[in-house]
């Protein structure tokens, strides 16, 4: 595959290696003598697997999945490897050079936050024609994995990845703290009026923060907008996927409301109760109730719930192994619904496999990629509860029994229980929206003016839209 | 005499080519592609002079100028203060030992990578369980969000960024008040000068190429901002961090806008040279050429 324009002459290849050394730029004129195909041919059987975490665990995660691999192929063989990052957008810029620079992976796990980038950017490749071609061998992966998840890996009617990992926005509580507090376990049904009781009470503990949150995406503040019925964009559906409805999910009732993957519009990221979910964040600083959040992927956050300076937090299934890992007992927290305001709507992230349009050896990569959903690979890739699978099968009593929570069914029971759980907002341009996004939020903590800070952002996606 | 030219010039090609490959290079492609649109994954389009006009209306960037100029202006002259009190303090000891390890001391950050510093420094200044609030804590001063208001962040990416460079200072400014000729200094002694009135009126003078040194390297060097806001804030709150070279940055790789980015660069570029010259130009009143 050649990608040089026409009139220019010049591949992006080219441009990278001439200069990208100190500001990943390229080259102009001269360089059309150093340029060559975009991508040499590969004889290669061996299968490049890039996900977005600890690069020092490639090497045992190579060794846990040759086998599967092997099974797909005898003759094929595996790399793995990682990247890691304060999140998605950090793996996703390295992926896009990797790619730019003529050495992409044949597989990336991409979350929600990617699926769009990869799919608009024409990066991955649609998995439809296989999708059909193997149904009988997908069906019982179908058959264990919720539909909406599905759906949150489609794009335009065309599903681009099979899925792996899930997590879904719920509220983690310390049940230390609520007992020192006097508190019971939230009710299922229980409204953000409930949620501020709490946090009062949790509050008026010595050294606690009631409630803490990261700067992001995922679990944020951006909770509390889709439970008030906000979005940073306008939500709306393609209606082209019934080809795999019909025949994944045959008389299921579920996907009646499933279409052809989430469609992001127009920005709205200053409207009211967009305004009013950020500002109440405000408030809750203001109140002592909450700290100035950090920007991150919650690693920081975690440890602190850790040591019970956290009341509740907004987390998913990846809570669990990483509460474990810092030393909580099973007992010592819990889960429960993320509470309602005008709805208790949910939000969630997803994590498939997809295949890149670059690789030369997409047969076998798509072989590969139905050996990771498989469920015998869930563990291989995660293990001790580092997300949530997207197989109901593997979501047991016995996984989390030495990790907890207590109340684990509420991981996927979000799912069923609450058909309006959408994914989070990442159209093609995630990026900037996620950079956007960080620095709005941080400006309206530091500000304490929400609509000020939401009227920049507004302005910020509408730029970025454009692009 | 020909052929010792040609030999001069056979010694410096080795340097010449790296030259060209690492620096002109990667300067020229910037200067070339910032007529292009260029998203890494789509081919270049050239698009002349639209990404010159969109810079002109970029609000963002004029800030991000700012900032860091700002920031280049708080970080080079607190360097020049505390390098030349620290140099002035040290020269005083006589004991060989005591200079030789505050020389090493105060060096020694200089070292370190600066992004391991902006990690370690980050967890110090956080505001829910930093060490610095911490103490700050025992003496009844209530949390700083040092890293979530506009001030602190500042104020953070000032102080860190001086702890770490100011050992360069340190040590240019000690090599100058070593080398300073004796004589001058008796015969200022001689002539009834005081320490105040030597140290302005002699010593200061005659460091002065060495201060204009620094600051020089020091402004490149802090124009070039990138390691510490990205750690530790984003750019944030708002924007009130986002230094130049981490807009470039989240122009181009983040948001994939790499011709845009390089236009930024040429910028950059072109605000150091002015910069430079500005200070080589107020040099020539200021500094003292013995």
């Amino acid at each position: 595959m050649r990608l040089v324009s026409g009139s220019n002459g010049i591949s992006r290849r080219t441009l990278l290696k001439v200069g990208s050394a100190a500001a990943g730029v390229g080259a102009l004129g001269a360089l059309g003598g150093l340029a060559r195909p975009a991508l040499a041919s590969s004889t290669s059987a061996t299968i490049t697997f890039a996900y977005f975490g600890d690069p020092k665990q490639a090497t045992s995660m190579q060794a846990s999945l040759l086998p599967l691999v092997k099974k797909a192929d005898q003759n094929a063989d595996l790399k793995v490897v990682g990247y890691n990052g304060t999140d998605w957008n950090d793996f996703f810029a390295k992926i896009l050079t990797q790619i730019a620079a003529g050495a992409p992976p044949d597989i990336v796990g991409v979350a929600t936050e990617g699926v769009q980038l990869m799919a608009g950017k024409d990066l991955a490749i649609p998995l439809d024609d296989y999708v059909k071609r193997d149904m009988s061998e997908l069906k019982e992966m179908f058959d264990d994995v919720d539909p909406i998840l599905i759906e949150g890996l489609m794009y335009d009617g065309h599903l681009f990845e099979l899925p792996v990992n899930f997590n879904a926005g719920n509220m983690f509580y310390s049940t230390k703290l609520f007992k020192q507090a006097g508190l019971e376990r939230p009710p299922e049904n229980w409204t953000m009026d409930d949620f501020h009781g709490y946090a009062k009470k949790i509050g008026a503990l010595p050294d606690v923060n009631a409630f803490d949150w990261i700067v992001r995406l995922w679990g944020s503040w951006t909770s509390f907008m889709y439970a008030n019925g906000g979005n940073l964009l306008e939500e709306q559906r393609f209606d082209n996927g019934d080809w795999l409805w019909g025949a994944a999910y045959p008389g299921n009732d579920a996907v009646k409301t499933r279409k052809g993957g989430w469609k992001w519009g127009a920005p709205t990221a200053n409207s009211a109760p967009t305004v009013e979910a950020l500002q109440l964040m405000i408030d809750l600083r203001k109140e002592g109730l909450a700290p100035s959040p950090d920007v991150g992927g919650g690693g920081t956050l975690q440890g602190l719930f850790a040591s019970n300076r956290i009341g509740m937090t907004i987390g998913g299934g990846f809570w669990a192994g990483g509460l474990h890992n810092a030393g909580m007992t099973p007992d010592s927290f819990d889960v429960q619904y993320f509470p309602k305001w005008k709805e208790q709507k949910h939000l969630f992230g997803v994590v498939g496999n997809a295949i890149l349009k670059s690789s030369k050896n997409q047969d076998l990569a798509w072989e590969v990629v139905k050996q990771l959903s498989a469920a015998d690979a869930f563990d291989l890739q995660f293990p001790g509860n580092a997300t949530t699978p997207v197989r109901r099968s593997l979501m047991t009593a016995e996984r989390y029994k030495s990790t907890g929570p207590e109340h684990w069914n509420v991981f996927y029971d979000t799912l069923t229980k609450f058909p309006n759980t959408t994914p989070i907002p990442a159209p093609p341009y995630y990026n900037a929206l996620a950079n956007a996004l960080n620095r709005r939020t941080t400006e309206a903590v530091a500000s304490g003016n929400a609509k000020s800070a939401l009227d920049g952002l507004q302005k910020d996606l509408e730029a970025a839209a454009k692009v | 005499m020909r052929g010792e030219a040609l030999f001069g010039y056979a010694m410096i090609l080795p340097s010449l080519l790296i030259v060209m490959l690492f620096t002109a290079g990667p300067i020229l492609a910037s200067i070339g592609l910032s007529f292009y649109s260029w998203d890494v994954i789509s081919p270049p389009r050239f698009t002349g002079l639209d990404n010159y006009e969109q810079l002109a209306a970029d609000q963002t960037v004029l800030h991000s100028f700012a900032v860091t100029l700002g920031l280049a202006v708080s970080i080079v002259v607190l360097e020049i203060l505390i390098g030349l009190g620290l140099a002035l303090l040290v020269q005083q000891r006589r004991n060989t030992f005591v200079r030789a390890t505050f020389r090493t001391v105060f060096y020694l950050p200089l070292l370190a990578s600066a992004s391991s510093v902006a990690i370690v420094m980050g967890y110090m200044f956080d505001q829910k369980f930093g060490v610095i609030n911490y103490y700050l804590g025992l003496l009844g001063i209530p949390n700083v969000p040092w890293l979530t208001s506009d001030f602190g962040a500042t104020a953070t990416i000032v102080i860190i960024a001086v702890w770490q460079q100011v050992g360069f200072a340190f040590v240019l400014f000690v090599a100058a008040l070593s080398t300073m000729p004796q004589d001058v200094l008796e015969a200022a002694t001689i002539d009834g000068a005081g320490p105040g009135h030597t140290f302005l009126f002699v010593k200061l003078p005659m460091i002065s190429p060495t201060i204009l040194f620094v600051a020089v390297v020091g402004i490149i060097s802090a124009m070039q901002l990138f390691d510490q806001p990205y750690v530790m804030t984003k750019g944030g709150p708002g924007y009130s961090t986002t230094t130049t070279v981490l807009l470039i940055y989240q122009t181009a790789f983040q948001n994939l806008q790499f011709g845009y980015g390089s236009t930024i660069s040429v910028l950059l570029l072109l605000v150091l040279i002015v910069l430079t010259a500005m200070q080589f130009f107020g040099a020539r009143k200021l500094v003292f050429y013995q």
